[in-house]
């Protein structure tokens, strides 16, 4: 098995949903969006489109990142996912130079939100626990949900149904056939990681 | 309310604007500059390489000249290294579980070739050792190691697929170089401070036969990396007419090429001296320290959204 995700650039308006949700259900730190929408804008007036490009971790089949990592804290499970062992992690950042998705982040001291010179309120102590600082952390298909056989964070809260989820390994699964019949393509799969998020065109 | 005047206060809220904006602009812009390898405590990483390098190079040439302070030098260069490594470690704690992945990871090569020459260099200078056959076995442990450790630290930059500017064979190749003309360096600067028993002309010969081969060889990486568009030729940009030209230019190049090369033709002419040559291995290690400086500010990852669409210098 092996498990990916399809995003419809036709169907995503950039509403930062995804990220949000993601941040809600992680409870990361500021500055750390394992989802996020990139934004741009192109052609000229009157003639102009923007396009939003939402991003998280490809879970690459050819992970770079976990050749690199010296300690083995990048693994990847038989499902395909890619996660991060942060108890192994000793923060050399070696992954993230490898990563030519910019979908991981590094923590070198503890952010909070509120407040400057400020203790962290009692919900950001409440969340942060489960993040240590000095470790590179990412994207994880949200996997503590799927073992309880739940979406994703950000495929549950997409309003537009942009984000499909399943087994790219299963021909007769949806994300299959959407990448089979609306022409789903990696992102920059040139590099050679092989990434499990497809994308489907935003025109066609 | 204004837009401003919202953003002002949420900017005086969080407890680090400076660092979450460059963050979030990075995230969004069409050439993202690594950054963790060179800002903050990333800073680092330059100096550890930095000494890896020239002790690896001080290493080689004090065994080949048989120059005791100059392998006393080494020793202290290559644990100055493995002091910065530490400092900029997230979980320094946990250093020992680098040695895990010598099989696919530069890093983990990098920490077991430092290992091998510190228990190396550690028996070699035993007393009583050197002239015998623990003694020859030691060399080549340590000789084995510095040569690790001077291939890793250009390595670990040029697998990183995500940073056109770094994955090419000519880093570790610049590296190499860069390492053994800053042991030459040291030797001098060395020879010059510590008393001598250096082959002071020696010395110099292949200090000016390495410091033409870097010439030679920042120019080749400069053309190639040119050549191949994107986010190398941007890298390049960067170096020759952006936001690292200072350090390129008065760094590299002035006082780590110029400045040798003045002196070192000054001498031919009459300009002799210990001081001069001190004055040209001080300078060439200043040059060595920026080139890598340069090398790794200027990485710059290939840009996301070609896919979808023409990309816009624009950032939204």
């Amino acid at each position: 098995m092996r498990l990916g995700m399809v995003i419809d650039l036709k169907r995503c308006i950039g509403c930062y949903g995804c990220q949000i949700a993601c941040k809600a259900e992680n409870g990361t730190r500021p500055g750390t969006t394992y989802a996020r929408v990139l934004k741009r804008e192109f052609g000229t007036y009157p003639n102009v489109k923007k396009q939003s490009l939402p991003l998280l971790c490809m879970h690459c089949g050819d992970a770079p990142c976990i050749e690199v990592c010296p300690t083995g804290a990048s693994q990847k499970r038989s499902d395909g996912i890619v996660f991060i062992d942060a108890d192994m992690c000793v923060g050399c950042r070696a992954c993230m130079m490898a990563c030519p998705y910019a979908a991981r982040y590094f923590q070198d001291e503890e952010r909070n939100y509120f407040g400057v010179g400020m203790a962290p309120t009692a919900y950001e102590v409440s969340r942060y626990q489960d993040h240590q600082s000095g470790v590179v952390e990412k994207c994880d298909f949200c996997r503590h949900r799927l073992d309880q056989d739940k979406e994703p964070a950000c495929v549950a809260n997409c309003m537009c149904k942009a984000r499909i989820f399943g087994n790219l390994d299963d021909p007769e699964s949806e994300v299959s056939r959407l990448i089979k019949e609306e022409s789903g393509f990696q992102l920059n799969a040139e590099w050679g990681t092989d990434p499990s998020v497809y994308y489907l065109p935003a025109e066609r | 309310m204004t837009i401003s005047e919202t953003r002002s206060i949420s900017r005086q809220m969080t407890s680090q604007p400076d660092y979450l904006d460059l963050r979030r602009q990075d995230l969004n812009s069409t050439y993202r500059p690594q950054r963790e390898w060179i800002e903050g405590r990333g800073i680092l990483i330059v100096i550890a390489h930095f000494f890896a390098g020239i002790g690896a190079g001080a290493w080689i040439f004090s065994i080949l000249f048989d120059y005791r302070v100059g392998e006393i030098m080494a020793v202290v260069s290559i644990g100055l290294s493995g002091l910065a490594h530490l400092a900029f470690l997230g979980r320094w704690q946990r250093f020992l579980r680098i040695l895990a992945r010598p099989n696919s990871s530069w890093v983990s090569r990098g920490m077991w070739g430092t290992l091998l020459y510190g228990i190396g260099a550690l028996v070699y200078f035993l007393p009583g050792v050197r002239d015998t056959l623990m003694g020859s076995i030691s060399l080549g442990i340590s000789l084995f190691g510095v040569t690790l450790v001077l291939l890793c630290s250009g390595y670990v930059y040029s697998v990183s697929k995500a940073i056109p500017f770094w994955h090419t064979v000519l880093v570790p190749i610049l590296y190499i170089a860069y390492g053994l003309r800053g042991g030459v360096a040291l030797l001098l600067v060395a020879a010059v401070f510590g008393g001598s028993s250096l082959d002071i002309d020696t010395m110099e010969t292949i200090k000016l036969w390495v410091l033409a081969s870097t010439i030679v060889l920042i120019l080749f990486y400069l053309i190639i990396a040119n050549r191949s568009g994107g986010a190398a030729s941007y890298s390049v940009h960067e170096l020759v007419a952006g936001r690292i030209s200072v350090a390129f230019y008065g760094g590299t190049i002035g006082i780590g090429i110029l400045v040798p090369l003045a002196l070192a033709i000054g001498r031919e002419f009459g300009l002799a001296g210990m001081l001069t040559l001190g004055i040209i291995g001080f300078a060439s290690l200043i040059g060595d320290f920026y080139v890598k400086y340069c090398v790794v500010k200027a990485g710059t990852y290939v840009p996301l959204g070609d896919a979808v669409g023409p990309v816009s210098p624009k950032i939204v």
